[in-house]
């Protein structure tokens, strides 16, 4: 069998979750593989008692999770929302793993996504040969949690129509799928539930109904909450991609990226990293990933055709891309960025320079 | 000795927990002496605590009355347990006393203690910001990291894993029901903790612990002296375990407080807000979730889901979605929540996020809204009638003694020459007034011109005192309450304008300390500020006073960067504001305009002008501008030498050209020329400029452009007019713009010098 390029999350940390189970005593809601609280260290890393280790999945607030699980333990849907690159789909994957053993029951929500991939569809040629039976019936992967008492996840749930976002509200409120053309219903097995990602930056796309979002109890990531939890981040995804990309050149040195870091942060929570002076904060989303992609191009960029060593040259023209998205707007907040902030700054002076020169 | 042992209970401050089951042990012991920990002198007002006028949140407030500044409270919330013996103590007609050190020794402590700490900053560092300003009660909000003898309990629930205290008291306590016991338990868990943590560095502060200590002890010992049977003593856990009277020899108290020094002091009671009691005062822990405690004090059971509905009204008062289902829903998250982390009830924590998750879809906005109306909650409390009289009353009644500004219910109509020192005093002490919410005067415009003078009508209402009772909680003078309330406003103020037009006013008022963290606040408003408009507003002002203000050097720094980063601000935005302005818009940017090119040419930085100079040269390109801002730009440009006279005449003759649609070249010529009657009779080259260009025009264009001209100049009064075609009658000279520079090289400077001491008689500026 030829090598899968990504393993899913219950068989990459499979040993991890077989000594979590060994070592959980406490309660389980019924159908669940493992105990709330088993569940939450599971993401968050810790060490068991019988001394093995479980590495952490989810780097940050610790609070979000235990909400998330908590949520789960309720029976009542959970929706992960956050700014591009915070890690929902992640989250996601991995709370269903440790929940059912099993992250595969995936609907992927795109603007054509139909009925049939939340509800059922029907196996054409046995409806025509055979009539309406429940063998002709294809169903869902949100049908197949609901017989299983699995956890279902829907990815970029603003993405779907909201005619099709709609058939979600009896399955959630009454955990039944009816399907008239048998005269017959699904109910849900105990353990079942649905947890959904949507973006909240562009949440306007198809708004979730209210009577929908009343459904779901909402969690929001949050961006990294230290400076150095981000470096962490950027230079680890950096070093990775560099290695995968077969990138020339010497490794980014930490300053230049904590600087990246600082920018992104700063401009982001409309501050000084010192707290002393107010900025104003552009359009674009500026997360982890963008600040990972900036210092990567300039590496690129340095290799190829600077000195192999990323300098605030190689940076400044990521920067201003990553920075101003909309012509107008953004290029004021970052001339003022540049003007109020970089300039004074001590040893700044380069990428100053860089920046107006781009 | 015989005496009977005091029954002693540790309470924590402000905990509705220990108020309740400090309520049911007292009513199980039935004491019949009640020692409560609180300032000795302050006996006389007790009595008021019964009268039905009296709604707590309240405080106490002992002040020296010659300088009341000097001042400490004690608050009490109706959930605070001493507030719960008081009443317990008068209600049942026992022997109720105060027994920690007098308010009269406090104050004099704090007051020595700060002259010793202005003495060792002078000669450690000069002259130090704060001096004899800093009062008491300001002194110790500054404590950073709250040392845990101010709340000890919190350290108890920590270590037993809760979050919040009085969660962890309500589970102890409601679980129990064996109070008695568990007071016990605590005096032995703190005298622990006291073991276990270092003693205070400072030394003054534990000399005062223990002098304050001493004092309790010996009240204590004074009542069983008098023979009362069952003593019961109500005081912070963290004094309790020290309060036996076994270990501590009466004759060593008596001498720690031998010879402490006194103050003369008033004591009364004042109003309180919730809001207050979230900062630390003089009664040691400040708490942060008042409305909550006052919730737990209410409601004994079913916390949660009063609690959630009560969070759901709020939100639908607001027009945000909140039904009852999410209220069912809310309560089942936070009781998941709890047990997922092992909590046996969920507390404040639990709420928040359960009400973030259900109620507000993620977004932490609203929780803001439930902080400042629940959890904080805006409660103004109530004082009787009959309650002496507040400082800040008695300083305004000093002023105008001192100011010779009797109050009088009559109108009247007053002027004030800003020179004369008692005047400036005047026109001050009612603009702060005004600051307070208390209008006694209302400016009038000043009849004769000038900026020294001010006219103001008088009018003294007697609501002005409750006015003041309620700007009581401010400050004790005037002085001080208004910078209290200036800084309050100025955190409340959202957006740009207001913002300089409180620091106007506070000017007005010379209200330093205010100043300084108004413009903290201005720098960071006006970062966020998106509307170029309202940076250009606030300008002119912070301008003046760096020029002519007679503000303090740490003070000019401030407004220094702040002006700084207003410039930089308007002059990159500056051009994109200026897009699409219709006319009546447009002349308002050109008055901007104006107003900021003054502004910039009177602070005298080079580093403003070329950045101004380069953001004026950016919009004489821009395409589309209104004509009224292209002119002026061009005209300020040419002004200040950054433009050839060359080339702002072939501006001119480009913005007239004949095929220029007519209404904006009109709008170009008197944006160039408004105002300028006197200058073109005067500035040689400005007159070159018009005049080469009108004369180098064809005949037909001549005619066409004949009417835009005439306009502008047809604003301009008529002698002016006349001069101008004097001169232009006596022939322009070509060579003048030559010979202008001509005489900047020979400047003969020692006959310029020459004038000097005649220029500076006139002046008046004396002989140097």
């Amino acid at each position: 069998m030829a090598e899968i390029l990504r393993a899913h999350a219950e068989q990459q940390f499979a040993s991890e979750l077989k000594a979590l189970a060994k070592a959980d005593e406490r309660q389980k809601p019924p159908n669940w593989k493992l105990s709330p609280w088993a569940v939450a260290t599971y993401l968050l890393g810790g060490k068991l008692e019988s001394g093995g280790t479980i590495t952490p999945k989810y780097i940050g607030n610790r609070r979000v999770i235990e909400i998330a699980v908590a949520t789960l333990a309720t029976d009542r849907a959970l929706l992960l929302l956050g700014v591009p690159g915070t890690a929902k789909t992640w989250v996601a994957e991995h709370l269903a793993a440790a929940v059912s053993g099993d992250s595969t029951l995936l609907v992927q929500g795109t603007a054509g996504t139909a009925e049939e991939s939340v509800r059922y569809g029907w196996n054409y040629a046995r409806l025509l040969a055979e009539g309406p039976s429940r063998k002709a019936l294809v169903p869902s992967p949100i049908m197949h949690a609901m017989q299983d008492g699995k956890m279902a996840r829907i990815e970029e749930l603003t993405r779907i129509p909201a005619e099709v976002q709609d058939a979600l509200i009896t399955v959630l409120s009454e955990k039944t799928l009816q399907i008239p053309e048998l005269n017959e219903q699904v109910q849900a097995v105990k353990g079942f539930n649905i947890i959904a990602t949507a973006n909240d930056r562009d949440r306007g796309v198809n708004e979730l109904s209210s009577a929908l979002k009343r459904r779901f109890n909402t969690v929001v990531l949050p961006l990294p909450e230290k400076a150095d939890e981000e470096v962490e981040i950027v230079r680890q995804r950096v070093e990775q991609l560099g290695r995968a990309l077969e990138l020339p050149g010497e490794l980014p040195a930490l300053a230049e990226i904590r600087r990246v870091v600082q920018i992104f942060r700063e401009l982001r929570e409309g501050k000084t990293a010192d707290g002393k002076t107010k900025l104003k904060s552009p359009t674009s989303t500026l997360s982890t990933a963008e600040a990972i992609s900036v210092v990567n191009s300039g590496r690129a960029l340095a290799a190829h055709y600077g000195e192999g060593k990323l300098t605030a040259r190689d940076l400044a023209a990521g920067l201003t891309g990553a920075v101003v998205k909309d012509p107008v707007q953004d290029r004021v907040v970052w001339q003022e960025y540049l003007e109020t902030v970089v300039k004074e700054r001590d040893g700044w002076k380069d990428l100053y320079r860089a920046c107006r020169e781009v | 000795m015989g005496a009977a042992a005091p029954h002693i209970f540790g309470i924590r401050h402000h905990g509705p927990g220990s108020a309740r089951s400090l309520r049911r042990a007292l009513e199980e012991l039935k004491p019949d002496c009640l020692l409560v920990e609180g300032p000795s002198d302050a006996e006389e007002v007790l009595e008021l605590i019964l009268h039905e006028q009296m709604k707590p949140p309240v405080a106490l407030l002992g002040y020296v009355p010659d300088a009341p500044r000097q001042a400490a409270y004690y608050p009490f919330a109706l959930f605070s347990p001493e507030w719960q013996a008081l009443r317990y103590g008068l209600e049942r007609k026992i022997s109720l006393r105060f027994m920690d050190l007098p308010f009269a020794v406090q104050l004099a402590m704090d007051e020595e203690r700060r002259k010793e700490e202005a003495k060792a900053a002078q000669t450690a560092e000069g002259v130090r910001e704060k001096g004899g300003e800093a009062c008491s009660v300001e002194a110790l909000d500054k404590t950073a990291e709250p040392h845990p003898r101010q709340d000890p309990l919190r350290w108890l629930a920590e270590a037993a894993g809760y979050a919040d205290g009085e969660r962890w008291w309500e589970h102890m306590v409601e679980e129990r029901r064996e109070s008695g016991e568990l007071f016990g338990a605590i005096r032995e868990a703190l005298s622990a903790l006291r073991k276990e943590l270092p003693p205070l560095e400072d030394d003054k502060e534990r000399h005062r612990e223990e002098v304050r200590e001493a004092c309790m002890r010996g009240a204590i010992r004074e009542a069983q002296r008098e023979g009362f049977k069952r003593i019961a003593v109500v005081c912070g856990a963290w004094h309790a375990p020290v309060l036996d009277l076994e270990g501590h020899a009466a004759k060593d108290d008596a001498a720690l407080l031998n010879g402490l020094p006194t103050a003369k002091v008033k004591t009364t009671w004042i109003p309180w807000t919730y809001g207050r009691l979230s900062f630390s005062s003089g009664y040691g822990a400040g708490i942060e979730s008042p409305g909550w405690y006052e919730h737990l004090w209410i409601h004994e059971a079913q916390i949660a889901e009063h609690w959630l509905t009560r969070v759901a009204r709020l939100l639908r008062g607001e027009d945000l979605n909140a039904s009852s289902a999410q209220t069912i829903e809310a309560v089942r998250l936070a009781d998941a929540l709890a047990s997922l982390r092992e909590r046996p009830l969920p507390g404040l924590p639990e709420m928040n996020e359960a009400i973030q998750a259900i109620f507000c879809f993620g977004s932490a906005l609203p929780l803001r809204l439930i902080h400042e109306k629940l959890i904080v909650g805006e409660v103004l409390g109530a004082v009787p009638d009959s309650t002496p009289i507040v400082p800040l009353q008695q300083d305004l009644e000093r002023e105008q003694k001192r100011l010779r500004l009797p109050a009088k219910a009559s109108q009247e109509v007053v002027e004030f020459d800003l020179r004369k020192e008692t005047d400036l005093d005047r026109s001050r002490l009612l603009h702060r007034l005004n600051l307070l919410g208390v209008p006694w005067g209302e400016t009038q415009r000043a009849r004769s011109k000038g900026t020294f003078r001010e006219s103001w009508r008088l009018q003294w209402k007697p609501e002005f005192a409750v006015a003041l009772i309620d700007a009581a909680r401010w400050g004790n003078t005037v002085r001080e309450a208004s910078s209290a309330r200036a800084v309050d406003r100025a955190a409340n103020a959202l957006d740009l304008p207001t913002l300089t037009r409180l620091i106007e006013c506070v000017f007005l008022c010379d209200l330093p300390e205010a100043a300084e963290n108004l413009m903290t606040r201005l720098q960071a408003v006006s970062a966020v500020a998106s509307d170029v408009v309202h940076l250009m507003d606030a300008l002119p002002a912070l301008a003046d006073v760096l020029r002519y203000g007679n503000v303090r050097q740490t003070d000019a720094q401030m407004v220094t960067y702040v002006v700084d980063g207003l410039v930089a601000r308007i002059c990159i935005g500056l051009p994109v504001a200026c897009g699409s302005l219709n006319d009546d818009t447009a002349a308002e940017m050109y008055a901007r305009i104006e107003r900021t090119h003054g502004s910039i040419t009177l602070l005298e930085k080079d580093e403003h002008k070329t950045m101004w100079k380069g953001t004026l040269l950016k919009l004489s390109v821009l395409p589309n501008l209104h004509g009224l801002i292209a002119g002026r730009a061009v005209r300020l440009l040419f002004d200040s030498s950054v433009m050839p006279s060359e080339e702002s005449a072939r501006r001119l003759s480009l913005a007239l050209s004949v095929n220029a649609d007519p209404v904006p070249a009109a709008a170009w010529i008197d944006g160039f020329l408004r105002g300028s009657g006197q200058i073109l009779i005067h500035d040689e080259r400005l007159l070159q400029v018009l005049d080469a260009w009108v004369t180098g025009l064809a005949p037909d264009a001549f005619i066409g452009v004949l009417p835009l001209v005439r306009r502008t100049f047809s604003t301009f009064p008529s002698p002016e007019r006349r001069s101008m075609g004097d001169r232009l009658k006596r022939g322009a000279k070509p060579q003048s713009l030559k010979s202008e520079e001509k005489t900047s090289e020979d400047f003969d400077v020692a006959r310029g010098e020459a004038v000097l001491p005649l220029v500076r008689q006139l002046l008046g500026l004396g002989e140097r």
